[in-house]
């Protein structure tokens, strides 16, 4: 096994722990569309507002996971 | 009934033959030209093998790189939009139509929700908000164009990177040294670029904040009155290291800006690659739909929280605590 395979087999294996953190952005996505459908439920007049509020959330929680993204995509195409 | 069924046969019929068509000629594509995976790196690569300019020293060379090519279409693209309104303007054409009248409709929704946030200084931070969200936009949906990042030099590989074969000017899927070197890559892909728009946004939020508050705006970061004034003492010595994490928030601002944009953007063209390469038929058209709903939300994003810090700039920093946006 010459070295340069364990390399590749750790940057691998390092990409993969990386994306761990997507969990966080899941969760928080969940619980935004969570609070969101049901203020929706008990005002349906606002539902418009509290989409755009959502989507506005969803699209911050997200960014915690395109962080683990980056660090993911800079492991598997930027680290010799 | 009866109608309402017809009529959707008639839809069906209507959208079954182009559709099948697609489906037919990407088949085509597929047997006859096998995509390969391209080549994915994070820096642009220059179109040009001189440099532009040459600086030396710690600043380097110039090069005139795939996304410089991709802001310069930018700038070509939003020239050709106030070219565009300019026209309808002079005309004087009441009833806005075509692309001004998209313009106008857009840029009046983001009016509203500016003068919802920032009050009285609307008219100073609107332009901000509706130029970030413009650029952004325009520069993500250059990612939806056919040729994007697939039209280009081929170039020899450097070692250790996988290449392919050529006929003619079509990359293969033979044995060979070649990759395509795009022509115009999206800018949002580059970080020079998302870094630049998170420094116009950050120095300009400070700007606004001194044009609101005079030199006292500056007492959020460095805020040695309170150690005189706010007692007991040592309260007033940790309000003056509370102070001085703002600064680290100003700077953890540029950070979240540039990579939430770069991540976003680089991640939907690097799943644009592989999609495109494991299944050429049909999914990598739903894909570029969703790429069109992130490169929007992204570019809202963008302005909105360049909004939101402008307009916390404004309000002077009482004793009360504001609702800050993170991330």
């Amino acid at each position: 096994m010459d070295p340069q395979s364990i390399v590749t087999a750790a940057k691998l294996i390092g990409a993969g722990l990386a994306m761990i953190g997507a969990m966080g952005g899941g969760i928080g996505i969940g619980l935004s569309a969570h609070g969101a459908v049901q203020g929706i439920a008990r005002n349906p007049d606002v539902a418009g507002q509290v989409q755009t509020n959502m989507i506005l959330g969803i699209a911050f929680a997200e960014a915690v996971a395109i962080y683990c993204l980056v660090v993911a995509l800079l492991i598997l195409f930027v680290v010799k | 009934m009866a109608d309402a069924q017809k009529k959707k046969s008639n839809k069906w019929k209507e959208i079954g033959l182009p559709l099948g068509i697609a489906v037919v000629l990407s088949g085509l594509g597929w047997y006859f030209f096998p995509p390969v995976m391209p080549h994915i790196q994070l820096p642009a690569e220059p179109v040009l093998e001189q440099p532009l300019l040459r600086l030396g020293g710690i600043w380097g060379d110039i090069y005139l790189t795939n996304t410089l090519v991709a802001t310069l279409l930018i700038d070509v693209v939003l020239l050709g939009l106030v070219w565009a309104v300019q026209k309808a303007a002079r005309s004087g054409d009441l009833i806005p139509r075509g692309i001004s009248g998209v313009l106008e409709a857009t840029l009046e929704a983001i009016y509203n929700l500016t003068e919802t946030t920032a009050g009285k200084w609307t008219e100073t931070i609107f332009p901000y908000f509706a130029t970030f969200f413009l650029v952004v936009l325009i520069a993500n949906w250059t990612e939806l164009l056919p040729g994007v990042d697939s039209i280009g030099w081929l170039h020899h590989v450097e070692e250790g990177v996988k290449g392919f074969g050529h006929v003619g000017p079509f990359l293969m899927k033979k044995p060979g040294d070649f990759q395509v070197m795009a022509w115009v890559r999206v800018a949002s892909t580059d970080l020079n670029f998302t870094i630049a728009l998170a420094l116009v946004s950050v120095f300009m939020t400070q700007v606004i904040g001194v044009r609101a508050l005079g030199l006292p705006y500056f007492k959020k970061f460095f805020n040695i009155e309170a150690i005189f004034k706010v007692k007991p003492m040592y309260m007033g010595v940790i309000d003056f290291f509370v102070s001085i994490l703002e600064i680290i928030s100003e700077v953890a601002k540029i950070i979240s800006f540039s990579f939430r944009l770069f991540g976003n953007l680089f991640a939907g063209s690097v799943m644009l690659f592989v999609l495109g390469y494991l299944v050429p038929i049909l999914l990598q058209s739903g894909v570029l739909l969703l790429e069109a709903f992130v490169g929007i939300v992204q570019a809202l994003v963008f302005g909105m929280l360049t909004l939101m810090f402008m307009a916390l700039a404004t309000h002077p920093h009482g004793g009360e605590e504001h609702g800050e946006a993170h991330a």
